[in-house]
């Protein structure tokens, strides 16, 4: 299967703006939408706010007027877009259910993209993200279920993914400079890189946004506790993840990219949707984002002088992005890495990093006063008898993890005594 | 995946541009960068320099005088461990192929200079390792820029880019410093 949006015939912008009654859909149904339907909706509105932040950045940089009117228009549209997606999601579905969605998403597509991913290195770095959202799964699980929602964790996803512990959370709090990366190039890097990167980035950076604005929505301490704790970590995961994407592309050229991924990831939505009203809105928007690339490859050309044969594939793109279990894949990433933390550019067993690096003060730093992602299960423990786990695959790839998931009885090796 | 020659964004033309927009920001050609060229001769200097960089702070952490020699060592360490994971990093992904591999030791001239800071009196240590260093650097820094405009390989070029503007403040941080304490 190909597709190539350079050669599909768009809607023209001036017909693209929608009444406010278009634009507020009716939402899914919370207990019967396909799990993987709420994945999607809530990647693309990620899609969709780095389609528009990114058009405000370029906005701000940029002086010609001409350049600043069709960023203006097209962003109007992306708001449009946006709106008509989050809305799908309805009133009824908790802030901590769709929490759970949120790392559902985490979880299955960066697992896609590793699978997905032609680079050696960069698939190391999706690989490493992935076992950090696993676990914040797990953790906000047993949060949900202590906050006395009328659902487990796994009604939200389904049999489709798996609820265990990942790489515990305690140890995502890393310097910042262990989470900057290195760069792939736009010259020389895989399109399928490209693509990879842009979207796990959108996906992580709204989970940020998300979790910085509904984590003081709850009244119990330790659900701020642990909500504040993991939207520390999503700022990591940015800066990881945005740390791969060439720095030196032109901004016409980055805009185009963009349009470009948005057009690859509503074709790969409307190949696997199976709710037909939400595929329409897939379909739809697919229209919009075609010509939204005609716009600024035009631009690219104009201002640049850059061929949009120069950057895009000529054959387009192969593979659809799929949201399905990854259940095997996973498990088998955490037997493999859940020791590794970052050092710089790299990944190494946390066993394996020098006496005194500066891991370890950062730890005793934000760890001094206890870690609400260990007082979650802690406390699970405490009201329930035991942790909240959703497995169907038989016993946790690492033994310590499968008897407990607070570190101070798995035999993890815990840094903060270092 | 397929791997055709445009899936991989193929792009000569993307390229020879960006290198002459580099080439016009850091553009400073020296007979030491001619040679810098291509990924092979980058690779070795670049890993060469950095393991040099690490174990003449080590030794400055242990003899200098000056507190400020010690700090600028330490920030040697820093910065050079920092460019060392870069560039392995950058060995491990497609884009660098498998045309080289790391060094794993310095070459003749360092391990001499390495010597004289070991065997030099007490009391010349700090000029010493200042009079390396701004030398060291400006070898560098001419690696770094040279190749970032004119280097054979996108990821090796995208390397010394980002590696350039850092060295080129340690050459000016080295220059002031041993200047100040020549004072
Ligand atoms: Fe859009
Ligand atoms: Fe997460
Ligand atoms: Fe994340
Ligand atoms: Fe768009």
């Amino acid at each position: 299967m190909a597709f190539n949006p350079l050669e599909e015939q768009g809607i023209p912008l001036h017909k693209q703006l929608r009444s406010w009654s278009e634009l507020n859909s009716t939402p899914y149904d919370t207990e019967a939408v396909h799990p993987h339907t709420r994945c999607r909706v809530i990647a693309m509105n990620g899609i969709e706010i780095e389609a528009i932040m990114n058009s405000h950045n370029a906005a701000r940089r940029i002086a010609d007027v001409g350049v600043r009117q069709m960023l203006a228009d097209v962003r109007r549209v992306e708001q449009q877009q946006q709106k008509a997606v989050n809305w799908l999601i309805p009133a009824g579905e908790s802030v901590l259910a769709n929490t759970i969605g949120y790392e559902q998403v985490a979880v299955d597509l960066t697992a896609w993209v590793a699978r997905n991913e032609p680079d050696p290195y960069l698939r190391q770095v999706y690989e490493f993200g992935l076992l950090e959202d696993y676990d914040h799964l797990y953790r906000y699980a047993n949060l949900m279920d202590l906050m006395g929602e009328r659902r487990k964790a796994e009604a939200v996803t389904g049999d489709l993914t798996e609820i265990l512990p990942g790489r515990p959370t305690i140890f995502h709090h890393r310097h910042p400079h262990d989470d900057l990366r290195r760069p792939m190039t736009v010259q020389a890097a895989h399109f399928q890189s490209i693509l990879n990167g842009l979207t796990v980035l959108s996906a992580e950076q709204q989970t940020m946004n998300f979790y910085m604005n509904v984590g003081n929505r709850p009244e119990d301490p330790l659900a701020r506790a642990l909500y504040l704790e993991i939207a520390q970590v999503e700022e990591e995961h940015v800066t990881h993840y945005e740390s791969i994407l060439d720095p030196s592309m032109s901004w016409m050229t980055n805009l185009a990219i963009h349009e470009y991924n948005e057009c690859w990831n509503y074709w790969s939505c409307m190949q696997s949707e199976p709710d037909p009203r939400i595929k329409a809105v897939w379909e739809l928007h697919l229209g919009m984002e075609l010509e939204h690339l005609r716009l600024a490859c035009e631009a690219m050309k104009e201002v640049e002088g850059v061929d949009p044969e120069e950057v895009f594939p000529d054959k387009g793109v192969s593979a659809p992005l799929v949201f399905e279990p990854n259940k095997q894949y996973v498990r088998e990433v955490i037997a493999r890495t859940v020791q590794w933390t970052g050092y710089d550019s790299e990944f190494v067993s946390v066993d394996d990093l020098p006496e005194g690096h500066r891991f370890f003060e950062h730890q005793r730093t934000v760890n001094r006063d206890g870690t609400p992602s260990e007082q979650v299960i802690d406390r699970h423990r405490t009201e329930f008898g035991s942790e909240y786990r959703f497995s169907t695959e038989g016993d946790h790839p690492v033994e310590s993890l499968g008897i407990s998931g607070t570190t101070e009885q798995s035999g993890y090796p815990n840094p903060s005594a270092r | 995946m397929a791997e055709g020659e445009k899936e991989r964004g193929g792009a000569t033309r993307l390229a020879e541009k960006a290198r002459g927009v580099v080439g016009a920001v850091l553009g400073r050609v020296t007979a030491n960068t001619l040679g810098a060229q291509s990924a092979k001769t980058f690779v070795k200097n670049a890993a060469i320099g950095d393991m040099y960089e690490l174990e003449a702070a080590k030794l400055a952490l242990a003899n200098a005088h000056s507190p400020r020699v010690k700090d600028v060592a330490q920030q040697m360490i820093d910065d050079h461990t920092t460019l060392t994971h870069q560039l392995r990093s950058a060995m491990r992904m497609n884009e660098t192929g498998d045309q080289t591999s790391l060094p794993t030791e310095v070459d003749e001239r360092r391990k001499q200079m390495l010597d004289e800071l070991r065997r030099v009196p007490d009391d010349e240590f700090d000029k010493l390792y200042l009079d390396q260093q701004v030398l060291a650097h400006k070898e560098t820094v001419d690696l770094m820029t040279g190749y970032a405009a004119r280097g054979d390989n996108p990821q090796l070029r995208s390397v010394a880019a980002s590696g350039a503007p850092l060295v080129t403040r340690h050459l000016r941080h080295m220059e002031r410093l041993r200047e100040e304490l020549a004072a």
